[in-house]
């Protein structure tokens, strides 16, 4: 009975100890229950640390870095941490105002207001050598280490960084403070850049040390894109002086509403280069001095209109900036930050036409060999559409219908070739469809363009010069691509390759044809009617020549709407070399700040050639033709000014004869006009005598004057000043002064 | 023995099986602190499980086979016959024994302690066979030396046996806490098969006075990271918050967990600690006990403690005869000391170490050995009667 009593004794025993724990419990709970409960909820956040990725960079075909990510660091004050002790404030204060230069009695303050603060902070975004010597005042075991020093951490971040600033800006995009793209290849490609965060979190060992163990941050792709930089730098220092020269000209604003630029390998698709004007700078993309000069627009992002039906728009001023609300100065930026190339629609006009003839030729409406009797105007569905030269080009043979840009051949073409095939290729070549290429914000143009079922006459004859259906440049020059390699329609592209943060190869994109538009040899056929563009006598594209190099072309003179506004977008489409298109280049000028508008093509074609004459010898393609003496001394002087390094000059010159011949000098002069006004009339070569080569000149401008109606006609793109080609349609004002394109 | 039964005619096997004792009481008891025991485990372990492992239920998995097999091991022993048992001594101490020896070859090594013995797949905890062979021997030594152990000399071979299973424990796996729950066993079992207090006492107080020293010295030693990590672990638990990034981490977080439970807790599943917790499904189990379910699911828990050990108890004093009743003893101080340590570590009482809560904390090793102890009990109580 002994053992019974003690195992009594034992439960008892046992029964006090679990008793003696249950009160303990109690205590704990009863006693700090509050405390820890704080404590609990308190360090939740402070033990499940994430750890930031890295961002993907952005790269130019060489290789050069357009965009990455620096890690930068935030200085974090814990104020409970730091007032724990007394002894802590005065050294952590002193070290903080040493090493950051932030004011002491701001700090003090702000821990007399928030003693149980346990995150604040101090100062943003400081590079690793701006935070390292507090670092080691910080960590035991360094020279300068303080144990003193309390309640101080740093918590790290990425800043995203353009060592280019504004260059190819609306290709790059920017991203937002939460790292998020915006805008072009940052929004499109912005999965591929982001990289998963990771974490940190503490674990026991067998002996209950407390170990942090990381799920570290996985760094985003890097994407290598097709552009190139030096291309790139050449296209956008054009565009830029462009718009030095003819900004605040006739009106205060930039040198145009929008000034846009595309570069691509013809026999890819590859985006080589673009740019638009105004840029921005990608790491400060809230600067309100770019604004200044744009057309201000309003909550739609569409342009407020002037007073005037003339006026292009509303230029953003200073004053009107202080003005603005934050709603419209961020419609504003939108309008800033979006690309023209991409996202902007507009009547092509002109450039269109080797796409009619080429549906001509392709459908076999046409052989190539008709002419058409040009008297200045067709009338189709009751509407006379007139031609840009109203006294009539005479006939026109279809390849002389593209030098010249004549419309009423056109027309008879697109009589030719009817409704249903017409619209069938203008899909075909992309129009009213998506080009698929990877930048974020490409417009919808679905709808812009006409259908078999709702296209009539007056519509289809309009739409065979270009008028009265609307694309974006991407879409455009694409298709002319497909025009001139042989009918290969690629989608074009940005990107070329996707590797990860270590360097290895994910993905290679390649180029990718879409369908064939043409065959070969209408697509020669149209290099052929486009190099007489460019080359031929009566080309309208002649300024668009760079020296040393032949090349083919398209010019564009669009009409806008509302008709009769006197508002015209001029273009210059074209790809050289002339017998071997490489590369592709497209140049919008929508509105330029000139007094007349209708006749400034030349300046979209002075802009490719300015672009060409750098651009052709920095990719290596040698020079063909024979330069004059004047083209050598400008050569010479544009050479001090160049962004690449150009082959020698020597070099280039050894390999060609020297120049001779009154008719390259006359060919030079005329190609290397460069300002708004003619002064060598004399020496325009013109085999053709048109009836208005018959008027008076008129002496200060080099215009003829038509006698009976006192119209100027400009000799160089045989156009009627302030004339439009297109009645207005919808007000039944069919009686317009003359035309344009 | 209230209910000796008088009745010895041949019975048939149906007849008898009417006739025997089935403690229902002390099957609930198990049966609820198992299903208990994995409801929680699951509710601790999901977060990290799912974090780590990829699948929340994956230590809930592991355990639910382990509780199958320890189950299956405890209805084998409610239905092996105890008293076999005297005669397997011998070879039952020897093969944990060589468990401890197969650790060199097949050992696998988790921060420098080699724990586990792996054969074919199935892993194996040898100070968890260690235990239940402490029971076995101790109760078979006590029965074989009789009035021996009223002297010093045979008490002290009593504990010899068991002492030497406690310091293989604790020499070749590093496992302090082991030693001192099979140690701890043979004690309670001696103490209740042997009449009298004044040397438990004196014992007792020797203890007392011994670890007191010892904390004395530890506690005004020079901190050194060169010290021994039992050491840092004392000084840990004197003074948690000077220690609250490494040695006192958990403990402090795990008062953090029954602190912020309340009385009526968070609510099951809602616990936070388990995020910050490491490994809460194995030792600190209880405090996310306290957390989710409060004051009110916690000392729930320690009240089907102390009725498993009550109905132990009470099995072992009518037990048919002596060796069933240490048996039992054994079982019965075995999940005691387990309870309490575990307890008393999670509230910081004393300085932590490794112990698991039974049949709740993460541990397959340990939750069929314990099955299969009660089994021997629920044999021992199938007997009542009897004899």
């Amino acid at each position: 009975m002994g053992m019974k009593k003690k195992l009594l004794v034992l439960f008892i025993l046992v029964l006090m100890a679990f008793v003696g724990l249950g009160v303990r419990l109690i205590l704990i709970t009863k006693n700090n229950g509050e405390e820890y409960e704080k404590q609990v909820l308190s360090q939740q956040e402070y033990d499940s640390t994430t750890l930031p990725f890295r961002r993907g960079e952005i790269l130019d075909a060489n290789g050069t870095i357009l965009a990455y990510s620096e890690k930068v660091y935030n200085v974090i004050l814990d104020a409970k941490l730091l007032l724990r002790n007394e002894k802590y404030l005065e050294p952590t204060i002193k070290a903080l105002v040493t090493n950051f230069d932030l004011d002491a009695s701001a700090i003090r303050t702000y821990l007399s207001e928030h003693p149980t603060s346990q995150y604040y902070i101090l100062a943003k975004k400081l590079s690793y050598n701006q935070i390292s010597a507090f670092q080691e005042m910080i960590t035991p075991g360094s020279e300068t280490y303080n144990e003193d020093i309390q309640g101080v951490w740093f918590e790290s971040g990425y800043i995203r960084k353009y060592p280019n600033g504004s260059l190819a800006c609306d290709i790059i995009g920017f991203t937002s403070s939460d790292n998020n793209g915006m805008y072009g290849l940052e929004e499109y490609y912005n999965d591929t850049l982001s990289g998963t965060t990771g974490r940190e979190y503490g674990y026991l060992d067998d002996d209950s040390k407390l170990e942090r163990t990381t799920i570290p941050a996985t760094d985003g792709d890097s994407i290598i894109t097709t552009i190139d930089g030096n291309l790139q730098n050449i296209v956008e220092k054009y565009l830029a002086e462009f718009n030095e020269t003819y900004k605040n000209n006739v009106r205060q604003g930039n040198g145009a509403n929008n000034v846009g630029c595309i570069m691509m390998d013809v026999n890819s698709g590859e985006v080589l280069a673009m740019a638009s004007y105004p840029f921005f700078d990608l790491n400060d993309p809230r600067d309100t001095s770019n604004l200044i000069g744009m057309p201000a627009v309003d909550e739609n992002g569409n342009k407020i209109k002037g007073e005037s039906v003339f006026d292009s728009g509303v230029y953003i001023t200073e004053d009107m900036l202080s003005e603005f609300t934050d709603e419209q100065l961020y419609q504003n930026y939108n309008a800033l930050w979006r690309n023209f190339c991409i996202s902007d629609t507009y009547e092509p006009g002109s450039v269109a036409k080797p796409f009619t003839v080429a549906t001509g030729l392709e459908t076999g409406s046409i052989t190539g060999n008709e002419v058409y009797n040009c008297k200045g105007s067709l009338e189709v569905g009751g509407w006379p559409i007139k031609c840009h030269n109203v006294y009539g080009d005479g006939s026109v043979s279809v390849e002389r219908s593209i030098e010249i840009s004549c419309n009423v051949a056109l027309m008879y073409i697109g009589q030719a070739i009817g409704v249903n095939k017409f619209t069938k290729f203008q899909k075909d070549f992309g129009f009213g469809l998506k080009t698929n290429i990877d930048l974020a914000g490409e417009a919808r143009t679905e709808g812009l363009t006409y259908s078999a079922s709702n296209m009539g006459p007056t519509d289809l004859a309009v739409n065979t010069f270009g008028q009265g259906f609307n694309v974006d440049m991407i879409e455009m020059i694409t298709g002319y691509c497909s025009l001139i390699n042989g009918g290969y329609y690629y989608e074009p592209h940005v990107v070329k390759k996707i590797v990860s943060s270590s360097g290895a190869t994910i993905k290679n994109i390649e180029p990718r044809v879409l369908r064939q538009t043409v065959s070969p040899s209408t697509s020669e056929k149209i290099i052929q009617y486009c190099e007489a563009v460019v080359m031929g006598d009566e080309g309208t594209g002649k300024t668009a020549r760079p020296a040393g190099y032949r090349i083919i072309g398209k010019t564009g003179t669009a009409q806008t709407l509302p008709r009769g506004n006197r508002q015209y977008v001029v273009s210059f489409m074209g790809a050289a070399p002339a017998n071997d298109p490489q590369i592709a280049i497209y140049v919008v000028v929508d509105r330029p700040n000139v007094a007349e508008q209708s006749t400034s093509t030349r300046l979209a074609t002075t802009l490719v050639r300015n672009i060409l004459t750098e651009a052709l010898p920095y990719l290596n393609y040698p020079m063909t033709e024979e330069l004059s003496e004047k083209e050598q001394e400008e050569l010479e002087l544009l050479r001090e000014k160049l962004i690449t390094t150009a082959p020698e000059t020597e070099e280039v010159q050894e390999g060609l004869a020297p120049a001779e011949g009154a008719e390259s000098e006359a060919e030079s002069a005329e190609a290397t006009e460069e300002s708004t006004e003619n002064t060598e009339e004399g020496e325009i070569v013109e085999d053709r005598s048109s009836i208005w080569e018959t008027f008076d000149r008129d002496p200060e401008t080099g215009y003829y004057v038509d006698p009976d109606t006192g119209a100027k006609i400009d000799p160089e793109s045989r156009t009627v000043i302030e004339g439009d080609v297109l009645p207005d349609f919808e007000n039944g004002d069919a009686a317009q002064t003359p035309e344009s394109n | 023995m209230e209910r000796v039964a008088t009745r010895f005619e041949k019975k048939s096997f149906w007849a008898r099986r009417e006739d025997s004792y089935i403690d229902y009481s002390l099957i609930f008891v198990i049966l609820f602190l198992l299903a208990f025991g994995l409801i929680m485990l699951y509710s601790t372990s999901s977060y990290d499980a799912n974090l780590t492992m990829g699948d929340p239920a994956y230590y809930f998995k592991h355990q639910l086979i382990p509780t199958a097999l320890g189950l299956v091991a405890m209805i084998f022993m409610s239905y092996f016959p105890y008293r076999i048992l005297e005669k397997l001594t011998v070879p039952i101490y020897l093969l944990a024994v060589a468990l401890f020896f197969l650790l060199i070859p097949f050992g696998r090594t988790v921060n420098g302690a080699k724990r586990w013995v792996i054969i074919a797949g199935v892993s194996i905890q040898p100070a968890e066979v260690a235990k239940v062979a402490a029971i076995i021997f101790t109760a078979t030594m006590i029965i074989k030396l009789q009035k021996n152990l009223m002297t010093i000399k045979g008490y002290l071979v009593a504990l010899l046996f068991p002492t030497i299973l406690a310091f293989m424990v604790y020499k070749m796996t590093r496992n302090l806490s082991s030693a001192v729950i099979i140690f701890g066993i043979t004690f309670i079992m001696l103490f209740v098969a042997t009449p009298g207090y004044k040397r438990y006492i004196l014992a007792a107080l020797g203890g007392i006075a011994f670890i007191a020293v010892i904390i004395a010295v530890i506690a005004n030693s020079e901190d050194s990271s060169g010290m021994n990590y039992r050491f840092r672990r004392v000084l840990a638990w004197l003074d948690p918050n000077a220690y609250a990034s490494d040695e006192s981490f958990q403990t402090l977080q795990a008062l953090y967990a029954i602190g912020s439970g309340g009385i009526f807790g968070k609510g099951l599943g809602e616990s936070m600690q388990k995020m910050k917790l490491p490994e809460a499904q194995n030792d600190m189990i209880f405090s996310i006990i306290c957390e989710e379910l409060g004051l009110f699911g916690a000392i729930a828990v320690m009240l089907m403690f102390l009725l498993l050990i009550w109905r132990l108890m009470v099995i072992a004093n009518n037990a048919p005869d002596m060796y069933g009743a240490l048996l039992v003893i054994g079982v019965m101080g075995h999940i005691a000391i387990q309870v309490i340590l575990n307890i008393a570590v999670v509230t910081n009482t004393i300085p932590n170490t490794g112990i698991t809560l039974p049949f709740i904390s993460y541990g397959g090793s340990a939750v069929i050995i314990q099955l299969a102890e009660i089994g021997i009990a629920l044999n021992v109580a199938r007997n009542i009667g009897r004899y």
